[in-house]
């Protein structure tokens, strides 16, 4: 066998192909045709196998995301304020002057 | 990740064995820069010739890490599986294999992690019991037995190293990039890895010398 320096640059052909020898093994052309199962399963997936593996999982969390949002708004709201008042009624009960809108308003009513 | 990619591929490499495509093929003597455009344009034979030009060396640096089992096979699925999914991020102006090599090197160290398995232990699993003196007729087999159970006693990034240098060719540079570590690294591991092995194997000299009647 050689003698090696740090400074080699070669490879050493007897050693590579022992090497070689003794990590591959005698099934290369099975190990190959497994290899390619395994690819060729991954690339038969398509967008909608995806999509149906995910769609449960999908489907549950939008739906418990609308139920949270629901809870929120009935909290946040605090429900009918009663019946608000016509623009003409607010014009007699008010002491202040009355504002342009609510003058709009009372016209478009016929009031 | 392909588009509606099928690895159309040949799956029986015929007589010539995995390495050696049928000249029938479409894409014999098609460079590996442009099997990885095909693939990413959603040609899967493209990608199935690629597998089977680099599939056994990936193999062996798996089994470099791993050692010789079906981890080291899974190791090689995943990281072929990682390459088909990020081809089109590959840079064709660079070699495919050192590459290729990164990704599976990534896999099986990731595997070893999740499967929590001792370093260098594996290999040695899969040796006979080298105390036993071999004889002339063990010989080639038994030498390499021993050579896998030297190469289970080094360091794995020195393993890696010795494996991609001298088993596959690789430039030092090239391995430097595998490795993530300068170059200056990279010939002190192969260094200390040849080392390693020529003092393992002078002793089974010394041992078939000694069984020698």
């Amino acid at each position: 066998m050689i003698e090696y320096t740090p400074f080699d640059n070669q490879p050493d052909p007897m050693l590579g192909a022992e090497l070689r020898a003794a990590l591959d093994g005698p099934d290369g052309a099975p190990f190959l045709a497994r290899m390619l199962a395994a690819v060729e399963a991954e690339a038969a997936e398509t967008a909608w196998d995806v999509l149906g593996r995910w769609a449960p999982r999908g489907l549950v969390a939008a739906a418990a995301a609308a139920a949270l949002f629901w809870v929120i708004v009935r909290r946040a709201d605090p429900g009918p304020q009663g019946p608000v008042a016509s623009a003409p009624v607010q014009m007699e009960v008010s002491p202040a002057q009355p504002e342009a809108t609510v003058l709009t308003v009372s016209l478009l009513e016929g009031r | 990740m392909p588009s509606g990619a099928r690895t159309g591929v040949r799956r029986d490499p015929g007589p010539g064995g995995p390495q050696q495509p049928s000249s029938a093929s479409r894409i014999d003597g098609v460079d590996d820069a442009e099997l990885a455009r095909r693939t990413a344009a959603g040609d899967g034979e493209a990608f199935g010739e690629l597998v089977q030009r680099h599939g056994l060396p990936a193999r062996r640096v798996a089994r470099a890490i791993l050692g010789v089992g079906e981890d080291a096979d899974d190791a090689v699925q995943n990281g072929l599986i990682a390459a088909w999914r990020a081809i089109g991020r590959f840079d064709r102006r660079r070699p495919f294999r050192p590459w290729l090599t990164r990704i599976v090197a990534n896999a099986a160290l990731d595997l070893r992690r999740r499967r929590k398995v001792r370093d260098a232990a594996p290999i040695s699993e899969y040796v006979a019991d080298t105390r036993v003196k071999p004889d002339r007729a063990a010989d080639h087999a038994l030498f390499r037995e021993r050579l896998r159970d030297a190469l289970a006693t080094l360091p794995e990034k020195q393993r890696i190293a010795v494996v991609l240098f001298d088993a596959e060719g690789y430039l030092h540079a090239e391995i430097a990039e595998v490795l993530g570590v300068p170059e200056g690294t990279v010939r002190s591991y192969v260094f200390h890895a040849r080392r390693t092995l020529r003092r393992a194997l002078a002793a089974f000299g010394e041992d078939v010398k000694e069984g020698t009647p």
